[in-house]
């Protein structure tokens, strides 16, 4: 063993002996080129070791599962509703004025509200790309619709989460590009 | 806790696991287990992705608990644990996969159970493989959780001598860990 992967794998069981944050991620970027070495070294130990005490953190991760799933990995990302919509937008190659549709649409689709099966394969990449997971398989799970579990919906909303009021102005009878896109013609 | 083997802290961590379960305290039993599924995870996929390949491992467990998968007993959380944590790594990158939701993980087969789970992973075996005195070191590391210094004096030696023991213990878990 070289002195640096050992002096990793010492500070990493270190983290775990003494409760404090593992932190894998940066033991891994430190180690280089020993990376996969080292990665293999920590999984294999984590199989074999007990777990430890739950921390409040992860105790208020696992009850937010209960939330829409497109919801949770948005929020992972550390994104809002309006940047997650104008990543969209640009990632879509549409214009500016599509964006307030872009946004609802989408908050529609992460709160089960619209049909998934008939968005465009070119939105479901994007979102994966941007949520950084299978955003098909996540819109998949999610719940039918937040009507039938309220409890949650009034607890984890927060205001910049709202739908936006459908404006008769800002409507069409024409289908546009976003609409197809989101499927809704 | 001192008094406890490794062995015996998984024992104690399965019944506590299973009285979890059994009370219906599910979001108690998963959150025990967030921080070894997000870093191992993190380790297997070798890198940032692995969060939120953790963050898939952790919805599977939870959807299968709230359907009241696993509370037979049968096997140990943490076996079922560990066996959907490699099987969502596995499939991460395959297409499709995220609307898989018909391969069931009902618990390990006997074979791997037996093998790889059960028998092999204790760290008290690890410990068992060391001459004495390395062996007493890395009890109170590994297993009793003291800091070097809590050890020296417990062992009544300079913190010096057992950066060294470390040293060794550190080379043998590393091959231990790769065998």
């Amino acid at each position: 063993m070289t002195g640096q992967l050992e002096q990793l794998l010492d500070e990493f069981v270190g983290r775990w002996a003494r409760d404090e944050p593992l932190a894998v991620d940066e033991l891994l970027v430190r180690a280089g080129p020993q990376s996969d070495e080292l990665a293999v070294l920590i999984d294999r130990f984590l199989e074999r070791a007990p777990r430890r005490e739950p921390t409040p953190d992860a105790l208020a991760f696992v009850r937010s599962l209960d939330d829409p799933p497109l919801l949770r990995a948005r929020q992972a990302r550390g994104l809002k509703l309006d940047d997650l919509a104008a990543a969209l937008v640009e990632t879509l190659g549409l214009g500016e004025k599509a964006r307030e549709k872009v946004r609802r649409y989408y908050q529609e689709l992460e709160l089960g509200q619209l049909e998934p099966g008939g968005v465009a394969t070119k939105v479901w990449d994007a979102l994966s790309g941007l949520l950084g997971r299978d955003a098909r398989g996540l819109a998949a799970q999610a719940p039918p619709t937040l009507a039938a579990a309220p409890m949650f919906r009034e607890a984890n909303f927060v205001a910049e989460d709202l739908p936006l009021e459908r404006t008769a102005a800002a409507e069409t009878n024409e289908p546009d590009e976003v609409d197809r896109l989101f499927g809704v013609v | 806790m001192s008094e406890l083997t490794h062995s015996s802290m998984h024992d104690a961590r399965d019944a506590e696991d299973d009285r979890l379960l059994r009370s219906g305290e599910i979001d108690l039993l998963l959150a025990g287990w967030v921080e070894t599924i997000d870093s191992r995870c993190v380790a297997k996929m070798r890198g940032p992705v692995g969060h939120d390949v953790g963050q898939a491992v952790c919805e599977r467990l939870w959807k299968e608990l709230k359907g009241g998968k696993h509370r037979d007993g049968r096997w140990p959380f943490r076996v079922i644990v560990h066996q959907v944590i490699g099987y969502v790594c596995a499939g991460w990158y395959e297409k499709g996969w995220g609307e898989n939701e018909l391969i069931e993980i009902d618990g390990p087969t006997a074979d791997s159970f037996t093998s790889d789970v059960e028998l092999q992973l204790s760290l008290e075996a690890f410990v068992a493989t060391l001459p004495p005195g390395d062996g007493e070191v890395a009890r109170l590391w590994l297993i009793e959780r003291l800091e070097i210094d809590e050890i020296a004096e417990r062992l009544g030696k300079l913190p010096n001598a057992l950066y060294q023991a470390r040293s060794r213990i550190n080379a043998r878990l590393r091959e231990w860990l790769e065998s």
